[in-house]
């Protein structure tokens, strides 16, 4: 039983034009999978769909063995945590701290192990001089750490990030990452929906959509030896791996091309 | 003369015995014209405050921003119109969501334009142009902003501020979200108002790649505090760049990398990747 199983999964908003279409994609546990494609292939739709935020028009979405439907979607819930672009989409509470409660809260988590989540999830996050603050008065970055550790104080099985950095800097997102990769080594599912190439090479496995169908899919050593995939699907290259493909010249740059695919991979 | 800053510091109020300090004593000029600044900086070094106080979004709690002829200080003043600033200039948020909230992106579009008085007709007329310049087409004017993707609310939310066509334009962030080649259509979009009108255009982003290639000035932000006003040549042959949380473009992190690999005599301030390829083809040829 695969940790995610979508099967023959379409969606549309309207009934006429399909979003996504006949998506079929199984995650087994402890997997990293990263999700790209263009702006409006369907990678944010089809996060939605895993959570229950979107029904699909056809086929089915399941975690853990379950269907996701109306009546499930608050069990299913329980074992996925979404973090969003937009973290002002996500704040509900006064301080931060009870930002970060607020996810627990619905969990019944008891108030003693609530106190002790904050801190520790505050801290991982470089947040814990904040818990006090108001949402409202932090930066867009900050405010999206602090929706992250909400969603990671909730210890689910599977997070979903849809282009939860695309608003930090680079420090802030390499720290993010370096926290993602141990969620990943603790076992946790983890899926990254991304434009960022670099990003996206942290991951194992690279799922690429395009016009809300799965357009490729498989080990990132595999795909980034195929440049035409990502050309016809409007993404980049890892700039390395392009200096690398343009240096033709076996005989004179054959060291450099090699250390370039290493250095891409080395991450 | 566009923007002065002079001296100006904003405190956002924490509770009535504290405050937090956003910017502290900024001193900046900006031209009227052909300026192309990128305003860079990690996340909450003020960059976002600063850009408000562009346009008199906020008021400077010390100091004094001059904005084409008005002199805004911690005090409205009746005699200045703040409404005719934001014609003078227009700031596209970093959020989206922040500047949308009609029920279709046509009327969004056309909010400016008729705030300025521009005859509907003719406001109608500028929305249909100016969705096609972001790069979507004219199907997405009946459409509800709300339902658009994250890219897609940003490219309306630009075409927002581009329809009433302001002498400056800042842009927080223009480019999150975007996927790469919405990224390079939009600098080529900023470009063109740039060449075809000279307007100074003001960026704030992370993408330093995108700093180094199109910016023909940096200012640097770290703490509220400006360290850095220069050309993005000089400013990343500096070694401190890390110590204040910024990185370098990519171009220059491989090109090091490949330097210090192989000993190579490498010219690694490279803004692209035909130069950058041109420069390692002559390293090893040497």
């Amino acid at each position: 039983m695969s940790h995610i199983d979508i099967r023959d999964m379409s969606f549309t908003y309207t009934g006429k034009r399909m979003i996504l279409k006949d998506i079929n994609l199984q995650i087994e546990q402890g997997e990293w999978v990263a999700i790209l494609g263009h702006n409006g292939s369907g990678k944010s739709t089809l996060a939605k769909t895993l959570v229950g935020l979107l029904e699909p028009a056809q086929g089915t979405v399941a975690i853990a063995g379950t269907i996701i439907t109306p009546e499930t979607t608050p069990a299913i819930r329980k074992q996925i945590g979404i973090v969003f672009q937009n973290p002002d989409n996500q704040f509900v509470g006064v301080t931060v701290r009870d930002d970060i409660a607020f996810g627990m809260e619905n969990l019944c988590v008891s108030r003693e192990e609530m106190l002790e989540r904050i801190a520790f999830f505050a801290k991982k996050v470089g947040m814990e001089k904040y818990l006090d603050k108001e949402p409202a008065s932090l930066s867009g970055g900050q405010k999206q750490r602090v929706a992250i550790a909400g969603i990671l104080a909730m210890q689910t099985g599977i997070m979903i990030f849809d282009e939860a950095t695309s608003m930090l800097d680079p420090y802030a997102r390499e720290d993010l990452m370096k926290y993602i990769r141990q969620l990943h080594q603790e076992g946790l599912t983890i899926i990254m929906i991304t434009h960022e190439i670099e990003e996206a090479l942290l991951a194992d496995r690279l799922v690429i959509m395009k016009e809300g169908k799965i357009f490729a899919d498989g080990r990132k050593e595999e795909l980034l030896k195929q440049p035409e995939v990502f050309a016809q699907s409007a993404l980049v290259m890892p700039l390395a791996l392009q200096m690398a493909m343009q240096l033709d010249d076996e005989a004179t740059f054959g060291e450099v091309k090699a250390f370039l695919w290493e250095s891409t991979f080395a991450k | 003369m566009g923007i002065h800053f002079r001296e100006v510091s904003f405190h956002y109020p924490q509770n009535q015995l504290t405050f937090y300090q956003a910017i502290a004593d900024i001193t900046l000029q900006i031209a009227k014209q052909d300026e192309f600044i990128c305003l860079i900086g990690r996340t909450g070094s003020g960059k976002s405050t600063l850009a408000q106080h562009m346009n008199a979004l906020l008021l400077p709690t010390e100091g004094s921003v001059e904005i084409f002829g008005s002199l805004i200080t911690n005090k409205r003043d009746k005699k200045i119109n703040y409404n005719l600033l934001r014609k003078h200039v227009g700031l596209v948020f970093q959020f989206p969501e922040y500047q949308l909230f009609e029920e279709t992106v046509e009327k969004d579009i056309m909010f400016g334009p008729l705030n300025f008085h521009v005859p509907p007709e003719q406001a109608k007329q500028i929305a249909s142009e100016t969705i096609k310049l972001v790069g979507l087409d004219e199907t997405y004017l009946k459409r509800n902003p709300f339902n658009l993707s994250g890219g897609e609310k940003k490219r309306v939310s630009i075409a927002g501020i581009l329809a009433f066509d302001p002498d400056i334009l800042v842009l927080d962030e223009p480019t999150s979200g975007l996927d790469p080649q919405g990224k390079i259509q939009m600098m080529e979009l900023f470009k063109a108002i740039q060449a075809k009108t000279g307007k100074s255009i003001i960026i704030i982003t992370h993408d330093m790649d995108l700093v180094y290639e199109h910016a023909s000035r940096v200012i640097v932000l770290h703490d509220g505090s400006l360290i850095y006003d220069e050309s993005p040549e000089v400013l990343f042959r500096r070694g401190d760049l890390e110590q204040f949380h910024l990185q370098y473009p990519n171009t220059i992190k491989v090109l090091s990398a490949l330097r210090d690999r192989f000993g190579l005599d490498l010219d690694i301030y490279q803004k692209n990747l035909p130069d950058a390829l041109l420069a390692i083809k002559k390293a090893v040829a040497r």
